[in-house]
């Protein structure tokens, strides 16, 4: 083996050490539940060495497959999009209690983009996202996603598929540039938890976002928290469930949203490209769908899955994230939405307020960021009295 | 798209597990094997199935359980690994085989390797061989990773002209032709049927052994059915007759003749004592240990499961090649089992000379010099396999 693939084999290593060790933080004892696309191999391999070298009891490994999921919703009776097979439903269950880290970077973000939208947009498995939706809400799993570069995303991201240069990239995101990767994610995660305490203590009423095809207000819940990435189970877990993360976020009162948003990044979903996403609100709902491009996949998605015609998470991104720094478009939502501000629509957040959830807190089945932040994006805060304060201006926090 | 690719998947899903429409598939593949894993997904679609599970294998994350997992990992079986396997009864299954690695777990301990089986999950699919409840097909996966270990370099290409010829893809019709070839195998197993045969036995270089056979076992060959009905081929390629024995009376000593992949080793010329139907000495070249753990930590491992003949008729024989997969080279030459025999082939129930183990492991033991001959109730031997050449009428 060349001095390069040590150096590369040694990146990998400590790459997955840092999602084990801080991303998912896995214990002693846990077992560690590995969902990497076939074309993660390498890093899912890393992954699992490093798991156990941290003390799992076992790592299971189950491969996604897109291609699998082309076929079934190509070719599958209708009744095959929404199933959840009794063995997966046992699966999602077995996590609870447990670990979980999920790969991102598809090899082809394309790859269902002459498939019928509408199917694509009901291709949901329902019971399985409804265990995934408890789960958030009862904090029980440790989980972390993180990038697995391989050739199609870098094919995607530069036209050529040139991995090294991807593996850079995502180096510099991940700090594993930093002479302590660990060491940088702790000052990095405290810096992001001291801004989100600072807006918390705010106590805004609504956000105002305004920007090129963009006037929105959104309302916030009185008990809102701000929040970085970092978790803590139920169990008294603490986790970082992205990796990068560069947002503070919380989740809005979707009952209360008015006005306009244009989204200024394509969005890679369910294996299309989305392109010049704008959508219009009124009393929390979209009524009006736009695109330049798969306006036909977020169309069905809102029309089949209940409540995700409201907006579920409200995301904040400033000039210092390594992500935007990057200045790399990844066509990945994991990297992309830590780049600029971001919203989605459908489901909320049960652990970005205190009290338990009501009917302000969206319930739904799908979670779809999308990226709404530039330079010209204004963001401020509403208070009780109608005063507004400024959050950002061309990229940059603006509170004190 | 692949147009052979599908074509072989089409071969598969339609004459090989005979994939009904409604019928839910199940597909184990090495995540190497990803290709046709895709192309077998589309296939079983378009012939029908309701949903198609794919569950995909990789030996580089066994490799990382032996090699640092606590004891525990070794034989635990996850709660929805056996949801899967258990939902398998009454529906189709299609596994590929090649292990793109073979030796990948060569510097690991032997015994540890041996140990890693969850018996629970292989417990669950012998449960469904002896009820009959699934129609299954195991197919090889021609890739790079496999034409390495048949040709020195990865010659896809000429792997895929080897694998064409023994599933009989360069055929016009290749369906029509698998019914004929099906048919010849059928006419050869009623001939054993007929004949009746109290014991085997194999005489060849390091090779004296007798084998009793079970009363009220059948001979079986290709094609199968299952109890509701479905007919299947559960091997492609398949070119064997096989029966189960009867486990209490193997004596003597066979010897192997092809290497065997397994579990991450390779087995090289195994030689096999047995007395009273058990192995009692083991020796090899290589794999020994991790064919002792298998006696060891299985019950009745040690005992054989099956024991098929295979002549120079055979595709896969005649194309002088070792594959280095059990599929294709147990259906190049004879081969015996240990471990697990076949349930489906009993008429009544099973007897004491059954073998039940939660294991089943193939091994080549044919050769041009290996003479098979049927000894028959009264002590009267009757060749049956001379050169490589069937000898009934």
């Amino acid at each position: 083996m060349s001095v390069d693939g040590d150096d590369n084999g040694r990146r990998l290593e400590q790459y997955a050490e840092l999602a084990v060790r801080v991303g998912a933080n896995v214990q002693p004892g846990q077992e560690v539940f590995i969902q990497p696309m076939v074309e993660h191999t390498e890093l899912a391999r890393a992954l699992v060495r490093q798991a156990y070298e941290a003390g799992a009891s076992y790592v299971h490994v189950v491969y996604r497959d897109e291609h699998v999921r082309r076929a079934r919703i190509e070719l599958g009776p209708d009744s095959a999009l929404t199933y959840s097979p009794d063995w997966e439903i046992a699966l999602t269950e077995a996590e609870s209690g447990n670990a979980s880290i999920g790969t991102m970077g598809k090899p082809d973000p394309q790859l269902l983009a002459d498939l019928d939208g509408e199917r694509i947009g009901r291709a949901v498995q329902v019971q399985i996202a409804e265990i995934v939706q408890r789960q958030h809400r009862e904090s029980s799993v440790n989980w972390c996603g993180i990038g697995a570069p391989n050739a199609g995303w870098a094919k995607q991201v530069f036209g050529e598929p040139d991995v090294e240069r991807l593996w850079d990239k995502v180096a510099f995101c991940m700090r594993l540039d930093e002479p302590d990767p660990v060491a940088a994610w702790r000052e990095h995660i405290a810096r992001l938890d001291a801004r989100a305490e600072t807006l918390t203590a705010l106590r805004p009423d609504a956000l105002r976002y305004r920007g090129p095809g963009t006037d929105l207000t959104v309302g916030l819940l009185p008990t809102a928290r701000w929040g970085s990435a970092r978790f803590r189970t139920s169990g008294g877990i603490d986790y970082v469930a992205n990796m990068p993360t560069e947002e503070i976020f919380t989740t809005p009162d979707s009952r209360r949203a008015e006005g306009t948003i244009r989204s200024r990044k394509p969005l890679s979903l369910n294996g299309q490209i989305i392109r010049g996403l704008q959508f219009t609100f009124e009393e929390g709902r979209i009524v009006g769908v736009d695109a330049e491009q798969g306006a036909d996949l977020v169309r069905s998605q809102i029309a089949t899955n209940e409540n995700a015609d409201r907006l579920g998470e409200l995301a904040l991104v400033t000039s210092e994230s390594r992500v935007g720094q990057s200045g790399t478009l990844f066509f990945d939502t994991l990297f992309d939405e830590n780049a600029t501000c971001h919203i989605a629509y459908g489901m909320g957040l049960p652990y970005a307020f205190d009290g338990e959830p009501d009917e302000r807190t969206n319930a739904c089945n799908v979670h779809v960021d999308f990226m709404v932040g530039a330079p010209e994006l204004e963001v401020d805060a509403v208070l009780a009295d109608g005063s507004e304060v400024p959050l950002i201006r061309n990229e940059e926090w603006q509170l004190a | 798209m692949d147009e052979r690719l599908e074509r072989y998947a089409e071969l598969a899903v339609r004459v090989g597990a005979n994939v009904q429409p409604g019928q839910e598939v199940f597909l184990f593949a090495a995540v190497e094997h990803h290709d046709l894993a895709r192309a077998l997904t589309r296939q079983a679609y378009r012939a029908g199935a309701s949903y198609v599970n794919v569950l995909y294998s990789d030996m580089h994350a066994r490799k990382a359980m032996i090699e640092l997992g606590p004891d525990e990992a070794l034989t635990y079986a996850p709660g929805w690994l056996k949801d899967f396997v258990t939902s398998i009864a009454g529906n189709a299954l299609i596994a590929t085989t090649g292990d793109p690695e073979p030796d990948l777990l060569a510097d690991l301990d032997g015994e540890r390797v041996g140990r890693a089986v969850p018996q629970e999950i292989v417990q669950i699919r012998m449960q469904q061989m002896g009820e009959n409840s699934v129609n299954w097909v195991g197919v090889g996966a021609p890739g790079e990773e496999w034409a390495r270990q048949v040709f020195g370099e990865p010659d896809v290409e000429r792997l895929w002209e080897a694998v064409a010829y023994c599933m009989r893809l360069d055929e016009p019709d290749p369906a029509a032709a698998w019914s004929e070839h099906l048919a010849r195998l059928e006419a050869r197993t009623t001939q054993l049927n007929e004949l009746k045969a109290d014991a085997l036995r194999y005489r060849g270089p390091g090779t004296d052994l007798t084998v009793g056979l079970l009363a009220n076992a059948r001979w079986e060959s290709g094609s199968s059915t299952t109890s509701g009905g479905i007919t299947y081929v559960a091997n492609m390629p398949t070119e064997e007759l096989f029966t189960s024995p009867d486990a209490r009376r193997t004596e003597g000593t066979i010897r192997q003749t092809l290497p065997l992949p397994l579990s991450g080793q390779v087995v090289r010329n195994l030689e096999l004592t047995f007395e009273g139907g058990r192995a009692v000495r083991v020796e090899a070249e290589s794999g020994a240990d991790l064919v002792r753990s298998h006696f060891a930590t299985i019950e009745n491992a040690d005992r054989l499961g099956e024991v098929a003949l295979v002549t120079k008729e055979s595709r896969v024989g005649q194309t002088g090649l070792v594959f280095n997969d059990p599929l294709y080279d147990e259906n190049a030459t004879c081969h015996m089992a240990y471990g697990a025999a076949f349930p489906f082939l009993l008429d009544g129930e099973p007897g004491e000379g059954f073998n039940v183990a939660n294991m089943h492991v193939d091994f080549m033991v044919g050769g041009p010099e290996l003479e098979v001959d049927a000894v028959m109730p009264d002590g009267a031997e009757v060749p049956l396999i001379r050169n490589e050449e069937w000898q009934l009428a």
